[in-house]
């Protein structure tokens, strides 16, 4: 099933996230850098910091996508300062694009992000593509 | 790796991951806030036409991530992109590469690309790293 084009331009509304020290130390842990420094986050953190509040199945849900058909397509970050334990962020996220492939077999969602200090400003930029594997009608 | 002498396509850093088990997907789960159940329960992979649960992609990209601030610790990452152009199923191991594309004054742009045990893509990146 086609997404709705009118989703198109939706954003959640702004978000804060609070970097924590123990949050850093565990995401370093699931990706096996427990060894590596411990008070600025590696560089795909910026995509938990995005997910926070269960942002990403709310964007699906409000699509109308069914998690089962959901695949992460591509990611692209943009860095423009650290993410640091302590750190009190503001995360926006909008869905940019949506475009289908193959008739309609595959639906395309673009959602970016941006990920703001109050004083550092712009930390970073995330662009995320889900892909969504539509079930081919029976003809 | 001397960056200095390496030439544009030269495998300039590389890691080999051990099998990843279904704790440290359900680990990544906890510490990304990435509970798609694809990646934790294997009946609902099972009806999401795999064999078993599939590694998070951005699981991937964090390793290959990993290889790139370790290796090239001396630069600022600027920009880091992925495709994740096949799934990863459990207890698979990455192989993660990066090759130079170029290396200026300015800093360094790397192709990088994550292989499972027979050799096959998985990911399918880039990553820009300033001089600092």
């Amino acid at each position: 099933m086609a997404i709705d084009r009118a989703h198109l331009g939706f954003a959640l509304p702004p978000f804060t996230v609070e970097v924590t020290a123990a949050r850093i130390a565990l995401f370093l842990k699931a990706i096996g850098a427990e060894d590596g420094p411990q008070d600025i986050a590696p560089p795909t953190f910026m995509k938990a910091v995005e997910g926070e509040q269960n942002s990403s199945r709310r964007i699906l849900e409000t699509l109308g996508v069914d998690l089962r058909r959901v695949l992460h397509a591509e990611q692209q970050f943009d860095y423009l300062g650290p993410i640091r334990a302590g750190d009190s962020l503001v995360v926006q996220r909008t869905v940019t694009d949506l475009y289908d492939k193959k008739n309609g077999a595959m639906d395309f969602i673009v959602i970016e992000s941006t990920v703001a200090h109050a004083e550092r400003g712009l930390l970073g930029r995330s662009r995320q593509v889900v892909l969504v594997r539509n079930p081919v009608p029976k003809s | 790796m001397n960056l200095d002498t390496a030439n544009p396509g030269d495998l300039v850093a590389e890691y080999q991951t051990g099998p990843i088990p279904r704790e440290q997907l359900a680990l990544y789960a906890e510490a990304s806030g990435d509970s798609n159940p694809l990646h934790l329960e294997t009946t609902f992979a099972q009806k999401a036409g795999f064999d078993d649960v599939i590694v998070h992609g951005m699981l991937g990209m964090a390793l290959l991530g990993q290889l790139v601030s370790t290796q090239f610790a001396a630069f600022t990452l600027t920009k880091f992109d992925a495709r994740f152009v096949a799934v990863l199923p459990v207890n698979q191991s990455l192989r993660c590469t990066a090759k130079l594309v170029s290396h200026t004054a300015n800093g360094l742009t790397l192709d990088l690309e994550a292989f499972d045990g027979d050799g096959k893509s998985i990911i399918v990146g880039n990553a820009v790293l300033a001089r600092p």
